[in-house]
């Protein structure tokens, strides 16, 4: 963000091109709204917000929304003045409050640092992080030269509850399992568009909304490819239907291999590699196997099979028809094993096919 | 967020616990009522890891408990046993003939543009796959709110995905140690002959 920032030597011009009667405007307005934040800060309708649940409370709401509006007026006078008057209302600023020894130099890097989360706070508005234009980064800077003066006023334990506030945030946007504490909204009103309550609080829930379906994307697999929620949606409800298919075909494998229903499975990562590179020539000398369900093989209303039962199961070996026909393996077992592999390689073929033939369509 | 082998042993401790609990009731001799004791197990395990914080899990865990309440109120032995398994969930109860019939009159009295088509059926597909959606998540019905959906619907997955890894590394490991017996014992049989 600091790259859009205006340079110290444009700012001096800009400041030494205002004249005397608009800087004194200007510093009324910085001290009206230092007044204005400092009582809003200490509201406990403050304490409300920063404890806000995400659950939409109408009072709050209606609160946040009067408060915008006092600071946005405050700030659209301020839109015209070129970039900010700022050295010299900066040691104004930081003369007044004397406690406070941050460099000038590095001011910059501070105020951004304090100011979003100060902004944030402080204007109890709810923020959008997307790009946004020119003008609007003229604007947030504007506010954040101004909102600069209050952080320095109330000191470094505001700042700690802020980054506190940010971290939490964070945290919460990840993973649905977790319960959310500080559900912080933000978002917001671009540059053009409606700032109605309605509007944001429909931006702000649409935000959510995609928030939550780009963890989907990462979670489900091949789900990148496709753009637009229709089509992941799709993906993952393919993917839950073919992870409950799944789910029932190991469950009624297990119930064949294992008639005492005993998982007596101390570790089973370690043994399940033992198992395998033990047995890995084996299994390729054997014949190859392919394994199906045939009644819990799918081809849902669309018609689509679902090919991923296919590909994880492609090495294993029809243990169950074996198993039972292994006291007397004969001719005729043997018969029938080669007749249920052609019939589901039949299976599978028709299928293919079919789904192809669908996809043309 | 991957499922961890934390809770792919917690799932697994559940599940034997459940089958543990099954297996004198059961008749052992018939393949789908075993099957049908595995999966039942397995959902109560993996419903119970989330202690009915999601709502996925309630529904399913009532769902299980309409069929065999005696199993299900002892595989969760009391942890909230009782609110789980009475309370009832929200029914929404939606008359589709007539949802359908008013919105068809809504449609014809507005006037329309082709963007507003174009969108309007986006729209339209949108709401389709998430009732879609709905259908495939247990308790999904009762999740009017988009949000609540994507959320339980992430849970959900990372749930089933334990469920499906420790299942399938079982089954390998069963696999495997008979696979090693079956040419054991053909090495035998050859052995044997000569």
């Amino acid at each position: 963000m600091l790259e859009g920032l205006v340079s110290p030597e444009s700012l001096s011009l800009s400041y030494a091109d205002m004249s005397v009667p608009e800087r004194l405007k200007w510093l009324q307005q910085l001290q009206q709204q230092e007044v204005l934040s400092q009582s809003s800060n200490d509201s406990p309708e403050l304490l409300q917000i920063l404890q806000f649940h995400g659950s939409n409370n109408d009072e709050l709401l209606q609160s946040t929304f009067s408060h915008f509006q006092m600071l946005g007026s405050g700030f659209g006078t301020n839109y015209n003045m070129g970039f900010g008057p700022s050295h010299e209302a900066m040691d104004g600023c930081i003369s007044r409050t004397g406690s406070c020894q941050i460099d000038p130099a590095d001011t910059m890097g501070v105020m951004l640092k304090n100011s979003e989360e100060n902004r944030a706070i402080s204007l109890k508005t709810k923020r959008k992080s997307e790009v946004k234009t020119r003008e609007q980064e003229k604007t947030e800077k504007k506010i954040k030269v101004e909102a600069e003066t209050e952080s320095n006023m109330k000191g470094k334990s505001n700042m700690s509850n802020k980054e506190a506030y940010s971290d939490t945030l964070k945290e919460t946007s990840k993973g649905a399992s977790e319960i959310q504490k500080l559900d912080y909204i933000h978002v917001r009103a671009r540059r053009g568009q409606a700032t109605d309550r309605h509007s944001l609080a429909e931006r702000a829930r649409r935000e959510k909304i995609s928030k939550k379906m780009k963890y989907l994307q990462d979670l489900v697999p091949g789900c990148n490819q496709v753009t637009g929620k229709a089509g992941t949606l799709d993906e993952i409800i393919n993917y839950v239907q073919s992870l409950q298919r799944q789910v029932e075909f190991l469950s009624m494998k297990l119930a064949v291999l294992n008639p005492e229903l005993d998982l007596s499975v101390e570790d089973l990562s370690v043994k399940q590699f033992q198992a395998y590179s033990s047995n890995l020539p084996v299994i390729v000398a054997s014949k190859p196997l392919i394994m199906v369900d045939v009644p819990l093989f799918p081809l849902d209303q669309q018609g689509s099979l679902d090919l991923s039962v296919i590909n994880l199961n492609q090495t294993t070996t029809i243990e169950a028809v074996r198993f039972y026909h292994s006291e007397n393996f004969s001719d005729y077992s043997k018969f029938l094993l080669l007749v249920w592999e052609v019939t589901c390689l039949l299976y599978l073929f028709a299928s293919a096919i079919y789904k192809l033939g669908n996809s043309v369509t | 967020m991957q499922p961890t082998s934390l809770m792919k042993e917690e799932f697994l401790k559940k599940w034997q616990m459940g089958l543990q609990i099954y297996r004198p009731l059961i008749d052992n001799t018939s393949v789908s009522e075993r099957r049908k004791a595995i999966k039942l197990s397995a959902d109560v395990a993996m419903a119970s890891l989330r202690r009915g914080t999601t709502c996925w899990s309630r529904a399913l865990i009532q769902k299980t408990a309409t069929e065999n309440n005696f199993l299900v109120r002892q595989m969760l032995s009391g942890i909230k046993a009782e609110t789980l398994i009475n309370k009832k969930l929200p029914k929404v109860m939606c008359h589709r003939k007539i949802v359908r019939r008013s919105k068809k009159n809504f449609m014809r009295r507005k006037s329309r543009s082709v963007s507003e088509e174009v969108a309007a059926k986006a729209r339209k597909l949108i709401k389709r796959k998430t009732q879609g959606l709905r259908n495939v998540v247990p308790g999904g019905e009762f999740m009017n709110n988009d949000v609540l959906l994507i959320q339980e619907t992430l849970d959900y997955i990372v749930s089933l995905q334990t469920q499906v890894n420790v299942m399938r590394s079982i089954v390998d490991a069963a696999e495997a140690g008979i696979e090693r017996t079956a040419c054991y014992l053909e090495k035998l049989k050859f052995t044997i002959e000569d």
